[in-house]
Formats: C-alpha cells, sequence, structure tokens
C-alpha cells in the first residue's frame, strides 16, 4: 500500500500541477490540459480507435514477434558455434549501429508505402538488441550443465532447449529493449509513410492545427508505452522467478 | 569379477601457442564390475582430465578406454556423472523432480516405470520430500543430493564422481559419504570416485590409485581391506586405516611438485 503510495505520488501531483497551471492557457500550442483530456474522449473512443489505433498494435505486434523470432533464432546460432560468429561479427558490427529510420527512404523506393515497409522498419530496428543479448547468453551457457546434458546422452534437441532456457535472461533483457524500440520506429514509420496510425493521426491533427486532439495522441502514445512496458514486466517476473532464486534475489523459501 | 573399464595408455597432451604440457601420460587402470575406486593425487596431476576421458567428454591424445567392452568415443549408455559444482550442473529453471527426471526422458521407459525410478531415487537419497522444490531453494548438501539422485534414477553401471563434496562443510560431507557407501552396495554400481582427500578415499573405496603429477603410469594402486561396514567414527579411528592413509599420503607426497596449476 505505501509502495503504491511511493509510485502513484509523483505522476499524481505532476497531472495536477499540470492540470493546475495549464487550466488558464490562452496559448494555442499548450491548450489547458481539460481541453486535452476532453479532445482525448472525442477522439479516441470513437472510431478513430479502429481506423487508426488497431492498425498501429497490429503492425507493433507483427513487427515485434518477427524481431523476438528471427533475433533468438539467429542470436542462438551466433552464440552457439565459433564458425556463424566469426563469419558474422563485421557484419553486425556493422548493422547494429545503422539507425533502422534511415531504411525509411530506401524502402519506400524499394516496397512501397504499405504494411510491408512498416514491418521492415520495425523487425530490422528492434532484432539487434535481441540478437546480441541471445547470443552472449548462449554463449555463456553453463560448462558444468552441459557436460551433464552430454555425459547423459540427451538429444541434442533438449540440450539446445537447455542452453536457450538458460540464456532466458538475457534474452528478456534484449526483448525489453527491443519492446521500446519498436513502439518508436512504429510511431516513426508511421509519421513518415503511412495513411493510418498513431503517429499518421498525430502527424495529421499538428498540420490541421487541432492541437489538443495531436496532445491527446501524444498522451495515448505514452499510455500505451507504459501499458506495454508493465505487461512485458509481468510475464518476464514470472518466467524469470527461477533465475531471481538462483542468483538470490528472492528472500521468501516457499 | 568381469572389468568393466579399461583404460590402456591413455595420454593427454594440451598444445598451448609455445608449449605443450602432458597431462596424462601413458596411464592404464583396470576397474572391476561392482568395484569402488577412488582416484587420488596432487592438483594438476590430471585426474579430472582422466575422469572426462573415461566420461567420453573429453578426447584423449593417445590410448583408448573401453567400458563394457566398447571403445569409448563419446559418453556411453549407462554412465551416470556428479561434479564438484552442485549449483552449476542442476537446471535452476527446473524442479527438483524435473531435474532427476530429465535424462529418463529419452530413454525407453513407461511413465509409470519414469516415475517410480524418480520416486525411488529421491527417496534413497533422503529428498522424498523435496520433489517439488527448485534447486536453488535447497541447501549445499541437498543440492549434491539431488545430483547423486539423478544418477541413481538412470541406474548407471558407472558412475564417476569428480570431487563431489569438496564444496560442502565436513558434517554434510560426513552424511554425503556415507550416503555413497551406501547407495554403492544398494545398487550394485561401479564407483570411480576422484578426490583430493586421502582420508575420504580411504574411507569409501576398496582400492585408492594415485595419480602423480608429472609421472608416467599409475604412481600407486593400493587395496584399502577395510570391513565393507564401515563407520565415520569407528573406521577412521582404526589403527589400519590409519595406516593405509599414511601409505597412501606417502605415495602422494613422493611425486614431484607439479609445473601446472
Amino acid at each position: 500500500m505505501k509502495a503504491l503510495g511511493y509510485a502513484l505520488g509523483l505522476p499524481a501531483a505532476l497531472v495536477a500541477a499540470w492540470w493546475v497551471a495549464s487550466d488558464g492557457s490562452t496559448n494555442v500550442f499548450l491548450p489547458p490540459l481539460r481541453t486535452i483530456v476532453e479532445a482525448f474522449r472525442d477522439v479516441w473512443f470513437s472510431d478513430t480507435f479502429v481506423r487508426d489505433v488497431v492498425p498501429s498494435l497490429w503492425r507493433l505486434a507483427a513487427g515485434y514477434a518477427i524481431a523476438l523470432a528471427a533475433g533468438v533464432v539467429l542470436g542462438f546460432v551466433i552464440g552457439r558455434w565459433a564458425a556463424p560468429r566469426a563469419l558474422t561479427g563485421p557484419l553486425l558490427a556493422y548493422f547494429r549501429v545503422l539507425p533502422a529510420p534511415v531504411l525509411i527512404p530506401v524502402l519506400l523506393v524499394a516496397v512501397g508505402i504499405g504494411d510491408t515497409t512498416k514491418l521492415v522498419v520495425i523487425t530490422v530496428g528492434a532484432v539487434w538488441p535481441i540478437l546480441l543479448n541471445t547470443a552472449d547468453g548462449v554463449r555463456a551457457a553453463d560448462e558444468v550443465g552441459l557436460q551433464c546434458a552430454a555425459a547423459y546422452r540427451l538429444p541434442r534437441r533438449t540440450r539446445h532447449l537447455l542452453v536457450l532456457r538458460g540464456a532466458s535472461p538475457q534474452i528478456f533483457a534484449g526483448a525489453r529493449q527491443a519492446l521500446g524500440l519498436s513502439i518508436i520506429l512504429m510511431v516513426v514509420s508511421e509519421m513518415l509513410m503511412s495513411t493510418d496510425g498513431l503517429g499518421f493521426t498525430v502527424v495529421q491533427f499538428q498540420r490541421s492545427f487541432a492541437i489538443p486532439q495531436m496532445w491527446s495522441g501524444v498522451l495515448l502514445i505514452g499510455l500505451l508505452g507504459f501499458g506495454l512496458a508493465k505487461l512485458f514486466e509481468l510475464v518476464e517476473r514470472r518466467a524469470l522467478r527461477w533465475h531471481r532464486g538462483h542468483t538470490g534475489q528472492l528472500t521468501e523459501r516457499p | 569379477m568381469t572389468s568393466l573399464l579399461e583404460i590402456a595408455g591413455i595420454g593427454k597432451t594440451y598444445r598451448a601457442r609455445e608449449r605443450t604440457v602432458e597431462v596424462l601420460t601413458a596411464i592404464d587402470l583396470t576397474v572391476s564390475e561392482g568395484e569402488f575406486v577412488a582416484l587420488v593425487g596432487p592438483s594438476g596431476c590430471g585426474k579430472t582430465t582422466l575422469l572426462k576421458i573415461v566420461a567420453g567428454l573429453l578426447p584423449a591424445t593417445v590410448g583408448q578406454v573401453r567400458f563394457g567392452g566398447r571403445p569409448v568415443t563419446e559418453p556411453p549408455p549407462g554412465l551416470g556423472v556428479v561434479f564438484q559444482e552442485y549449483g552449476r550442473s542442476l537446471y535452476a529453471w527446473k524442479t527438483v523432480r524435473q531435474n532427476v527426471e530429465l535424462q529418463l526422458r529419452h530413454l525407453d521407459l513407461s511413465r509409470a516405470r519414469r516415475r517410480e525410478l524418480v520416486a525411488d531415487a529421491l527417496d534413497a537419497v533422503g529428498l522424498g520430500a523435496a520433489g517439488d522444490a527448485y534447486p536453488w531453494q535447497l541447501s549445499g548438501g541437498m543440492q549434491q543430493r539431488v545430483a547423486i539422485a539423478r544418477a541413481v534414477a538412470y541406474r548407471p553401471r558407472l558412475l564417476l564422481m569428480d570431487e563431489p563434496f569438496s564444496a560442502v562443510d565436513a558434517q554434510t560431507r560426513a552424511d554425503l559419504e556415507d550416503l555413497v557407501a551406501t547407495l554403492w552396495k544398494r545398487y550394485g554400481m561401479t564407483i570411480v570416485f576422484v578426490t583430493h582427500d586421502i582420508d575420504e578415499a580411504v574411507y569409501l573405496s576398496q582400492r585408492v590409485v594415485v595419480l602423480g603429477a608429472g609421472v608416467s603410469g599409475v604412481q600407486a594402486d593400493i587395496p584399502v581391506d577395510l570391513d565393507a561396514d564401515r563407520e565415520q567414527i569407528g573406521t577412521r579411528s582404526s589403527a589400519r586405516f590409519g595406516e593405509l592413509r599414511t601409505r597412501v599420503w606417502t605415495q602422494v607426497r613422493r611425486t614431484p611438485e607439479s609445473e601446472m596449476v
């Protein structure tokens, strides 16, 4: 209860401060929070939700899922065997520092404005932290555990799964970073090349001087990111309970 | 007695860039079915290396290991292992029961038989009630019991133990030694037990094999003619025990100082 109070205290205070400070605002670009909240209700509790939020969420989910699958598979191969690691080393070093949005103009010409382009941008940008963390985690697989698995003649598939599960704390760390990146890339790609979606809508509002509506979009994207991060945390806490226990971060002994 | 394990002319050389390090030279050793052999020697004598070669986890540079008459090129069926690092040899995301059951899953066993083997093994090590716990919820000694249960459930013909009790406290160590002695008799396995503790070697085994650092072949092979029924206080304070440990000690101390670490 006390923890909850601490967690909510500052955000509540800031929102209240914003509310009071902006209440009499006549600045067109900084409308009263009251106006923004009204705009929020009018804009997002309507068919705009289906038209713009659903496509955004779909792109985010698909792009992130592809990045997750590709990152884990490639990271596993690169982490597990020396030859692919040596082969891809310089290439990885190059691509990991290449900012994904730079692909947008290229893809625009090559693929067009459709969903594929946005998915590619999200996937290409988000795959790196997953791939690199997975490779690190797989490479650090415990030698003793592997020797036990070999001595007891566990099938290859089982041994791969053991390595992957052992690497899951690093995989989750990468996936968490990738989630944040995916949201950014989803919004950016929609701002630059789209006819619907959250990013597109915010830019549209700004261009048509619908400032409270623009603000409400910013608010929604923030809330979306926050909600997804919390959801991720929930999944991670469940999946990595053993890791906290193993590393002595769990005090209870059920 | 028929021989289960034949180690013939095993040598292991590690090549670093500028120098070669010979860890094992011309080791010959035969272990009979049902025997309990302890392997001792100063650090750097290659006892762990020898164990890994026997397990098929490490290739020898020269020589051959035969297990049940077949040359060992990879871990053979019927082999159990218990390593010193219990915390790393168990899978922390699996419960005790899942850890013990894992290597039975790909054997041709019915579900019922598998469960029976797991339950029996957990009972045998005194962890019958801890099946649903995770390894990290247990003490070090109990974790090592899980590793032993994992081996027992597998019903190995040969159990290789690499300094299994080096990381636990003295009281736990004595308990675990007696546990291994009991299990050895009960399941009729052959055990090769690597340790740097000479008292432990004499207390547990029927034969102590001494490896020397930088020595060709086995340095000494000392039969332990103590009663089959041993007991921590009585056995360890007997005159014969004292003589045997002195003999082993003398052999271990005789080896030249190792140049390797």
